[in-house]
């Protein structure tokens, strides 16, 4: 069973190199085929949403900068944990339509399925994982540079891991229940809200709730990608949280979609 | 050892009345399905290098099949075994994205179909070619006319070189000189000894580039076997579907029976002793071969004094359905009688060249009155089946070719 796992799953976009690549470029491109911008969207998008927060929660309601941050302003701080939740939400949004979506392919041509999960997983990260990259690079000129930055795309790279997981999962689900695409919607803006992204955790007063917080895998990789970035440090036991619940979700996801992809020929 | 075999195979789909009844019956362990057989009790082999075809009519389970050779469908139980690499046009640019040019699309289509890595460059050029789509390659797919869509796609599909090529209806699509093509690059497929499945409701493409055909009928084989004779089978089944039922229950009936005169007479005026479809040398047939001569013959004993009558012959479909009638009528040199009560006559009529290409037939012995209206007496033949040869429709004629340069 394991075998298969690792087989079908783990190595899947490696022994399906050419088809993986092609796949990946098609829908990666065909976000901004036919637009105007283009290219553009992929920066345009966060920015846009940034500046709306920005103004709402720094002019309006008059957060302060968050403690324990040093001299980083709201809107950097908040966009350090913004950017990898949108590649998150962007992943998790999608996945309810991947499958649906791809059932003339699924029904009509013979390809390894497993890919169509981690392709969707990857286009997203690949989408906002480029706007993360151009934040670190105008943090780098500001200073914040270090070498603890090299843990970077180790976490990131978790939590691509745990998004295809969910994304997997979802994906599979909603062949059989469509309702999954209105409450995975929902899902994901409660989930916005629950993590500690718009605001500093300290807003919250009551340690028990604050440490109720470390059920959410997603403010444990925020709060990783603060500390690194912002501080060069990190506190271990986000670590301790984020590595076994990505491995888990990644192969439970893995083996839950590989448990029922042979059902859906019949559904789709 | 077969490429493909194929034993006990059975598909159910599910069907719920409802979506939620799916979930509830995983829930609740409670049965809310009702269970559709598509297939069943499906067993084939298919050597390496033989093309089979697969007939049937619309929802006969062909697609089906195909989905489950392919393994895009899982079987609900039997056993499918597969040597080798498959290929599977089941629908001709199911991949394609149409906001991104052909060109672009040729790439993850091929991918898709399986074309090695390193080959899809290299057969860039040929397969625009192939498909004849010239600049309109540099288009976006959602400005291409449904003809154009389905040329690119079936020659990147061409391109696939897989031990077993399955295709679904893909050739009923494209102009005649695009069909041509498609019809060469499948010759040339099979010539390479490759195996192809391949369904269709051309019976013409099934007989000529299928060894053998599979007739599937409400998920069950029909019939197996070549595809010649399938196809002709099928096609004459196709051909007598209005009146089907009147052979299955009218013939059985009156076989081996003699009918009562229409006049209500209860006395019978003759009898036929027995019927028999021969060969030119005497002996009796029980199938036809096209084009050949045949003797009908007959028995006919009188049973009263004084009857004048016609003899007659006729190939039926079904009771009702006459397909050729031969009587005495206007043939002076017979005998009409009258006749004597006792006497007997051996009446044969040889029929040179018949003309039937399919299907399966009666042979009708009777005997008429002198108008040639009221029948005294019937008797129907055995069934008697058309060994089908090459070709298509219901006849075949005797033809001499010639072919002169003209000068």
């Amino acid at each position: 069973m394991f075998i298969t796992l690792i087989r079908q799953w783990v190595l899947t976009p490696f022994v399906n190199y050419r088809l993986f690549h092609n796949f990946i470029r098609q829908d990666f491109f065909a976000q901004f085929t036919a637009s105007i911008a283009g290219f553009l969207w992929l920066f345009l998008t966060p920015i846009i949403h940034i500046i709306i927060y920005a103004f709402v929660f720094s002019y309006i309601f008059q957060i302060r900068d968050p403690e324990g941050f040093g001299q980083t302003t709201f809107v950097i701080f908040m966009m350090v944990g913004y950017l990898p939740w949108f590649a998150f939400a962007d992943a998790i949004s999608k996945s309810t339509g991947l499958l649906i979506e791809k059932a003339p392919l699924i029904t009509k041509v013979v390809f390894p399925v497993n890919i169509i999960p981690i392709v969707g997983t990857m286009v997203p990260y690949l989408t906002h994982g480029i706007g993360f990259g151009v934040l670190l690079v105008y943090l780098a000129t500001q200073g914040y540079l270090s070498w603890m930055w090299l843990l970077l795309p180790v976490v990131f790279f978790l939590q691509f891991l745990f998004t295809m997981g969910l994304v997997a999962v979802l994906s599979a689900l909603c062949v059989f229940l469509r309702d999954l695409q209105q409450l995975v919607a929902l899902l994901v803006m409660t989930w916005f809200f629950l993590t500690p992204i718009i605001y500093p955790i300290t807003l919250i007063e009551s340690e028990s709730i604050r440490s109720l917080f470390l059920l959410n895998p997603m403010h444990s990789f925020i709060n990783l990608y603060r500390e690194i970035v912002l501080l060069g440090e990190f506190s271990l036991i986000n670590f301790q949280i984020i590595v076994p619940v990505s491995l888990l979700s990644y192969f439970l996801g893995g083996w839950l979609f590989m448990k029922i992809k042979n059902a859906f020929g019949d559904v789709l | 050892m077969p490429r493909i075999s194929v034993a006990n195979l059975n598909k159910e789909f599910k069907i719920y009345a409802r979506p939620q009844d799916r979930l509830t019956e995983i829930l609740l362990r409670r049965k809310k399905h009702q269970v559709y057989h598509v297939l069943s009790d499906i067993s084939f082999a298919l050597p390496d290098g033989k093309s089979l075809g697969i007939i049937g009519d619309n929802g006969a389970g062909k697609t089906t099949l195909l989905k489950l050779l392919v393994g895009t469908l899982q079987p609900t139980s039997g056993d499918i075994s597969i040597r080798g690499q498959v290929a599977a046009l089941l629908e001709l640019g199911a991949g394609f994205h149409p906001e991104f040019s052909g060109r672009k699309n040729i790439f993850l289509n091929a991918s898709l179909l399986g074309v090695p890595d390193d080959d899809i460059a290299q057969l860039e050029n040929d397969i625009i070619e192939f498909s004849e789509l010239d600049y309109f390659i540099d288009r976006p797919v959602k400005t291409y006319s449904s003809g154009m869509y389905v040329r690119l796609a079936f020659s990147i599909a061409t391109m696939v070189r897989p031990d077993i090529l399955v295709i679904d209806e893909a050739l009923s699509v494209g102009d005649m000189a695009f069909q041509k093509k498609c019809v060469q690059r499948m010759n040339q497929f099979r010539q390479e000894q490759k195996t192809m499945v391949f369904c269709s409701h051309s019976m013409f493409h099934v007989q000529e580039l299928c060894d053998i055909a599979i007739w599937l009928d409400k998920g069950r084989i029909r019939e197996i076997g070549d595809s010649d004779k399938v196809v002709g089978h099928y096609e004459d089944f196709c051909n007598s579907k209005k009146t089907y039922h009147s052979i299955q229950e009218d013939i059985p009936a009156a076989l081996g029976e003699t009918q009562q005169p229409k006049d209500g007479n209860q006395t019978q005026d003759c009898k036929i002793n027995y019927l028999a479809v021969k060969s030119l040398q005497g002996e009796e047939l029980t199938s036809l071969i096209p084009l050949s001569s045949i003797v009908l013959e007959m028995e006919v004993e009188v049973l009263v004094d004084g009857m004048e009558a016609n003899f007659g012959f006729a190939f039926m479909k079904s009771a009702e359905e006459p397909v050729a009638s031969f009587l005495t009528n206007d043939i002076e040199r017979i005998d009409k009688g009258p006749f004597n009560k006792g006497d007997k006559f051996i009446v044969s009529l040889t029929i040179e060249n018949i003309a039937m290409r399919v299907g399966e037939f009666y042979v009708l012995g009777g005997l008429a009155d002198k108008s040639g209206l009221l029948w005294y007496e019937t008797k129907f033949s055995k069934l008697l089946s058309v060994e089908a040869n090459k070709g298509v429709g219901p006849l075949i004629m005797k033809s001499d070719w010639q072919v002169v340069k003209s000068t």
